[in-house]
């Protein structure tokens, strides 16, 4: 991995423009990816992370915007370039995979057609260098070449989003940001894609952004770790420490509401009650009201993003070591079951 | 049988229902008229023509048949649209006429998506042979030019009364609705709410009238309006060339005299103007609510305004 | 501790349902479930677990009377279903045996007050409750699944996911069921809402005593809140028995590979899991023999001749399987 970073967000905070004021999707959110790295983000719903996702690709559309921060990717703040500006790098050097290939695939057209407009619209025009890439693409992601004629429908779930991530190689990027790619497949199948996109990355070299809300899922991938809540940045680091040494009560809990396949079972608590209303924000910290760990000086501060032991982390009490961590720490090792 | 998506995260609630807040069904919608500018308007102009439907003594002091005024006289506080060929006043006509518009409007309007609510929810919900029956029948009058229709009945009752109007186009203009009716509830046949409904052990018909179709409103609501609104324009060019009963008092009917007079060459343009206006001004309230209701019922379609915030530059650079 | 001695509640006796697909010309059948027959005692929750295209969400809906059996029968205590003809038969059967479903935005009406489904089970299910006292049962029920009774007046929209799947749960509960068929009700909820639903569904097990037969492709969450389990693979039984048992020590190659696909943090990746990149299988006019041995590494020539029956291994433990019929200890197909 080099020293220059592919990805440098920097304070990005999104707005959704409503009629009754504005929302703000995404809080103040920054970090620094660097080449070849693999960085998961994690968080339930309504906590951001797709907006982010979409922000840094620049995919935001109206209501949503942008209200303030820089996207630098690879020396250039995508902020503020115009379409055709963009187009230059979309593709070549950052694409994205989305969430549901069968709502991202045009059904009426074969995979090798919906690979030649891709290329097309970025480059390569010759005939035979399209079909070479794309079959090419295609046995990386372990798909016969044979489905470039296949229609998405002709495809299982697995497979159309396997081909979902081979046209997001078409050209080599140097970052392909994932939105919960493997959300619509089966356990198994979503093993095997796991282990497929690591070692494409492994092999090319390129950044991955991969968005879940399955934090076991992205347990042996991801090099570093971010967890959201409520549109900001809870807890950052390497995705070893975070699961070894959770710091944040949330991330704490989320780790604790997995129950384990294997080891002894003990009741489980998950975490009670709901994410707030973005619109009608708790004071001071926003996970508050659900926290084991609260106390009255945290509905007064809001609290920062401060690095404590290597790794990112917004709380109070673990930032005055009101909370120190040998205290609590239950880490990933809590398993659990209810059965008699 | 519906495959489970697995593992798809929940998008917050808020997202996927317009934001009304909580409360009452009226409460909800006459906030939602105040708060979109289309509704606000359609929904004035329309109490405004249902006020004078049914109070046009009101406004209007004159009688709207008798000719017993000085023909062609111009604009003027007593004639407020002045008299024609007859002699008798322009105004008076038009506001009596709106009585007989508005009942072809609601009566046409609530018949059609009446029946069509019938015909193509049952088609979609009892599915099978009712299904394929029902849609034949359906499509046989789909396919049969309206307005020719519209002709040959007319004319075959005689220079039709209002009640002859009403059935005709009636008859002729609901199997379109039923058409857009059956397609949104076969796409909510499978909804999940309609299972545990069937599981829990409500009869069809409680499901249909209770379940279903409350969940089609905005569509039937929709439908209703546009049908109004084509009862208005179609009545009124039945009356126009001449298959009206020509001594109701019409918006429609006023324009054949004013056609039969020659009314445009004679110097007597207000005649074959304002009827024609008024049906404009009711079609527009009627398009106005349909876009409303639109909107209300589907966020995305809601005019984007830009970011409020001043002072928010585009960032970076 | 585990179901094999209490009270049989629900027994499906070579549950079969197919599907005609294809055009109006096609003959073709899909073999959505075959030759099915397993049994749910009373007080317990037995988890139906496999992937797409297993059969476990079409199970759901034949138990629930959607579907009727092609063939095979359903006998609910003691009595077989496919013999209930009057309403009200079918109606106390509906009250007895009802369903949960998996979207928690699909689930509930949205045009009325949540209240509503469960005014109306009550309404048919016990007829003899007044006005009043109906309205009493609703706020019960839905403090007994978790909700304050003053939501009962929300509309949908205004409650979370995870509190409108109470809200389902409260509708079945208001018939006072015997058996919950849970049909993936979790796996559309956000991960730290699960466990509360799950310790929902133990509770009333355990309180009420109500059966559940939870189905999901969740084996983790399975484990979490089941008592017994049923591995199905494209529309067959491959493994069942009591859970911790078979995760234990799985006989199936099929649950095996299951188990070493689910995530761990904790663990290592499994080496196996990784390189399968099979899918079930859609089984449309399906030829004899298992219809697992395209995928497994075991396979031998009976496999693909012969339809492998689930055979008891252990007491309470059955896996459909040649390999594991004839020496248990040899199946290690995926570690």
């Amino acid at each position: 991995m080099s020293d220059v970073p592919v990805l440098e967000v920097s304070g990005l905070s999104v707005d959704y423009v409503l009629d009754r004021g504005n929302v703000r999707a995404v809080d103040d959110v920054s970090f620094t990816l660097n080449r070849g790295e693999f960085l998961g983000i994690v968080g339930e719903s309504g906590c951001g992370k797709s907006t982010l996702l979409f922000a840094v690709a620049q995919l935001l559309a109206p209501p949503a915007s942008v209200a303030s921060g820089s996207v630098t990717f690879e020396g250039t703040n995508l902020v503020g370039l115009t379409d055709s500006q963009l187009s230059a790098i979309r593709w070549r050097d950052m694409s994205v995979v989305m969430q549901s290939a069968m709502n991202a695939l045009n059904p009426v057209k074969s995979i090798g057609a919906q690979f030649k407009d891709v290329m097309k619209a970025h480059g390569k025009p010759a005939r035979d260098e399209i079909e070479a890439r794309s079959a090419e693409v295609l046995r990386m992601v372990g798909i016969d070449p044979v489905h470039l004629r296949s229609y998405p429908h002709q495809l299982s779930g697995g497979m159309r989003q396997r081909s979902m991530i081979a046209m997001a190689l078409l050209f080599t990027p140097d970052l392909v940001i994932m939105d919960e790619p493997t959300s619509a497949l089966d356990v198994v199948a979503q093993r095997s894609l796991m282990a497929q996109i690591k070692g494409l990355q492994l092999a090319f070299g390129f950044a991955v952004i991969f968005v879940t809300h399955d934090m076991s899922l992205i347990s042996h991938f991801s090099d570093r770790l971010m967890v959201m809540y409520a549109g900001q940045v809870d807890e950052l680091g390497a995705t070893r420490t975070v699961f070894d040494r959770p710091l944040h009560p949330y991330t704490q809990g989320l780790l604790e509401a997995f129950p384990s396949i294997r080891g002894p079972k003990v009741p489980l608590r998950g975490i009670p009650g709901n994410p707030p209303d973005m619109a009608r924000l708790p004071p001071g910290c926003r996970f508050g009201p659900r926290c084991p760990h609260a106390v009255d000086k945290c509905a007064q501060v809001a609290p920062e993003l401060v690095e404590l032991d290597e790794v990112m982390v917004r709380c109070v009490r673990r930032q005055d070591g009101s909370l120190p961590v040998s205290a609590d720490h239950k880490g990933a090792g809590q398993e659990g079951s209810l059965s008699r | 049988m519906a495959m489970p998506v697995f593992g798809v995260p929940t998008e917050t609630a808020a997202a996927r229902v317009p934001d009304l807040g909580s409360g009452h069904a009226f409460a909800r919608v006459a906030r939602a008229i105040r708060s979109n500018r289309k509704a606000t308007v359609g929904t004035v102009l329309l109490v405004l023509f249902i006020l004078i439907a049914l109070f046009p003594g009101v406004i209007a002091h004159e009688s709207p048949t008798q000719d017993a005024y000085a023909p062609q006289l111009g604009i003027s506080t007593a004639h407020l649209l002045g008299t024609n060929h007859f002699g008798q006043d322009l105004f008076s006509q038009l506001v009596w006429g709106t009585r007989n518009v508005m009942i072809i409007a609601f009566v046409v309007g609530l018949a059609t998506t009446g029946l069509a609510v019938l015909i193509g929810v049952a088609a979609a919900y009892l599915g099978g042979l009712w299904d394929s029956s029902l849609n034949v029948f359906t499509d046989v009058l789909l396919v049969i030019p309206l307005f020719p229709l519209l002709i040959v009945i007319a004319a075959y009752a005689h220079g039709g009364t209002t009640l002859v109007l009403i059935a005709a186009i009636t008859l002729t203009s609901w199997s379109y609705t039923a058409r857009q009716l059956r397609s949104q509830a076969l796409t909510l046949r499978n909804r999940d709410f309609l299972e545990a409904a069937r599981v829990r052990g409500e009869r069809r018909l409680y499901i249909i009238v209770v379940e279903v179709i409350p969940t089609m409103i905005s569509l039937i609501v929709a439908s209703f309006l546009t049908n109004a609104l084509y009862a208005v324009l179609l009545a009124s060019s039945l009356q126009f060339i001449g298959l009206g009963d020509p001594n109701t008092v019409s918006w429609g009917t006023t324009l054949y005299w004013a056609q039969n007079n020659a009314a445009l060459q004679t110097g007597e343009p207000l005649w074959a103007i304002a009827p024609g206006a008024c049906i404009a001004v009711l079609g527009a309230a009627f398009a106005l609510l349909n876009y409303a209701f639109d909107e209300i019922g589907n966020p995305a379609l809601r005019p984007v305004r830009k970011n409020r915030r001043p002072g928010v530059r585009r960032a970076g650079a | 501790m585990t179901g094999s001695t209490s009270t049989e509640l629900l027994r499906a006796e070579h549950l079969t349902r197919h599907f005609k697909i294809g055009g109006v010309l096609s003959r073709l059948m899909l073999h959505a479930v075959d030759d099915v027959s397993f049994s749910i005692g009373e007080r317990e929750i037995v988890a139906l677990a496999g992937e797409s295209g297993s059969g476990k969400s079409t199970i759901a809906r034949v138990l629930a009377r959607i579907y009727k059996p092609t063939s095979g029968e359903i006998y609910f205590e003691g009595k077989p279903v496919s013999q209930l003809r009057s309403r009200s038969d079918r109606l106390r059967y509906s009250g007895l045996v009802p369903m949960v479903f998996q979207d928690p935005f699909g689930s509930v009406n949205p045009v009325f007050r949540v209240q509503h489904g469960v005014l109306r089970s009550l309404k048919l299910h016990r007829p003899s409750l007044s006005g009043p006292e109906r309205a009493a049962e609703a706020a019960r029920v839905f403090e007994a699944v978790g909700l304050s009774a003053d939501m009962l007046q929300r509309f949908p929209h205004e409650l979370s996911g995870g509190q409108r799947q109470r809200v389902g749960f409260a509708q079945a509960l208001a018939m006072r069921p015997k058996l919950i068929l849970a049909d993936e009700p979790v796996s559309m909820l956000d991960v730290s809402i699960r466990i509360g639903l799950l310790n929902l569904m133990a509770e009333l097990r355990d309180t009420t005593g109500v059966s559940v037969l939870y189905i999901t492709h969740d084996i983790a969450s399975a484990r979490y809140v089941a008592d017994r389990l049923i591995v199905m693979y494209a529309g067959q039984i491959a493994e069942t028995g009591p859970i911790d048992e078979v995760l234990a020590s799985p006989r199936h190659p099929y649950t095996q590979l299951l188990l070493s696909a689910v995530p761990d943090p904790r663990a290592p990746l499994s080496a196996a899991a990784k390189t399968d990149r099979g899918e079930p299988p859609k089984v449309i006019d399906p030829s004899p023999g298992c219809r697992f041995r395209y995928r497994c590494p075991l396979a031998i020539d009976t496999c693909a001749q012969v339809t492998p029956v689930l055979a008891e291994l252990r007491p309470g433990h059955d896996a459909a399987c040649h390999i594991a019929q004839a020496d248990a200890n040899q199946v290690r197909a995926f570690s």
